[in-house]
């Protein structure tokens, strides 16, 4: 377990430390939040056509309201959670990578519904969008990223040793995962 | 709390195998999740309205958080959930200019309280409201983190030349606190609750798991 908190916490601080570095920034993190500004917008378009998106904002043509999606959320952060807590994890290769594949598409895919939520939300009440902006959602994508890697850790293949040993103390029951 | 019945091997595991503290079911996660989600409105209205007496306590924690920084600030005030950190900075060179005060938002550090809430109570474990308290108290000190870090940002790198040079960081503090603050916001409110979660409900977590088939 304590294995597992401190590869974590130093997996996690690397890749945060690189993603605020400005090679990052501009290679990787502003293109892809122009493009979940893109995606976002493809997807309300197919029932709302009076939107459009320029870089990472995306603007309604009838009412002028915008929302910028700014560093937070983008998935990005939340996406290096989930790879550091996955990296981390004592589990077979094959079993990370493909549990990598499918949490960042779990954690895009619901971050996704927040910018579209947030978008609709702030037209309709602003203090409404700002406590799902600031507190609600934050939270609720961070609980994605935990039940996702909690999804992942059911999913890892056991060892029948695993259920005969004697019940130990809970470090080494989830640290011999 | 309903005692863990004793391990099978060679029978494959029920539904009815969900171990104690892990609701019954055909998918103990997904009515865990369900649960979770239920407990979400309420756990996130309790704490809007005792955040002031939270921030009372952080302000308190903040008050030695910001000693080390010797007169930099005055005093800490609170208004609500939001504290004030009264620096000794001037903020223009007019004599009689009075000081500078930064407000930081507490809530925007404390949100990860009421999910910590609702996964601890959907959990279910026995001695859960212990939990609660203990685990609300260990984030009391990630919260003072990212609220000093918020106004150290704001005193030594957003609030100008003029304040910033008062204060007296040198071009590596400054990186240091930019990345503080950056964590602070973006990371520690969300990760450091889940992180809480995990290490107190380890004997859950492994229940959990212990419901999903071995392979062989």
């Amino acid at each position: 377990m304590l294995r597992f908190f401190v590869l974590f916490l130093l997996i996690q601080a690397t890749l945060f430390g690189l993603e605020l570095t400005p090679p990052v920034q501009r290679w990787f993190v502003v293109p892809w939040t122009n493009a979940l500004a893109q995606i976002s917008t493809a997807i309300v378009t197919s029932f709302d056509p009076n939107v459009v998106a320029v870089g990472k904002v995306m603007r309604s043509t009838t009412n002028g309201f915008a929302v910028s999606i700014e560093a937070g959320c983008n998935g990005v952060e939340a996406t290096i959670v989930l790879l550091a807590a996955i990296l981390a994890f004592p589990a077979p290769w094959k079993h990370k990578l493909a549990g990598l594949a499918a949490g960042i598409v779990a954690v895009q895919g619901l971050n996704i519904l927040r910018v579209i939520s947030l978008f609709y939300l702030g037209q309709w009440d602003f203090e409404v969008f700002e406590w799902a902006h600031l507190y609600v959602w934050q939270a609720l994508i961070m609980l994605d990223v935990l039940i996702v890697w909690l999804v992942w850790v059911r999913t890892l293949p056991r060892a029948p040793e695993d259920d005969r040993a004697p019940p130990g103390p809970p470090d080494a029951a989830v640290a011999s995962a | 709390m309903r005692p863990s019945p004793p391990p099978d091997v060679d029978a494959p595991p029920t539904p009815d195998d969900a171990p104690a503290g892990v609701p019954r079911g055909r998918s103990p996660l997904a009515r865990f999740v369900l649960t979770v989600i239920l407990w979400l409105p309420v756990t996130f209205a309790v704490w809007y309205l005792v955040s002031p007496a939270l921030m009372w306590v952080v302000k308190l924690v903040a008050g030695v958080a910001v000693m080390p920084f010797g007169d930099l600030v005055r005093t800490v005030e609170q208004t609500g959930s939001t504290l004030q950190f009264v620096t000794s900075l001037k903020p223009g060179q007019a004599a009689g200019a009075g000081v500078v005060s930064v407000s930081v938002d507490g809530l925007l550090y404390s949100f990860g309280m009421p999910m910590f809430a609702a996964l601890t109570l959907a959990a279910r474990e026995e001695g859960r409201w212990k939990v609660l308290a203990i685990g609300i108290a260990a984030l009391v000190p990630f919260v003072t983190f990212g609220i000093v870090a918020d106004f150290l940002k704001n005193v030594a790198i957003t609030s100008g030349p003029l304040v910033a040079s008062q204060a007296g960081f040198s071009g590596p503090q400054r990186e240091v606190i930019a990345f503080a603050y950056q964590f602070g916001t973006l990371i520690m409110p969300t990760v450091v609750p889940a992180v809480v979660w995990v290490v107190t409900h380890r004997a859950f977590l492994e229940r959990m798991r212990s419901a999903t088939p071995v392979r062989r």
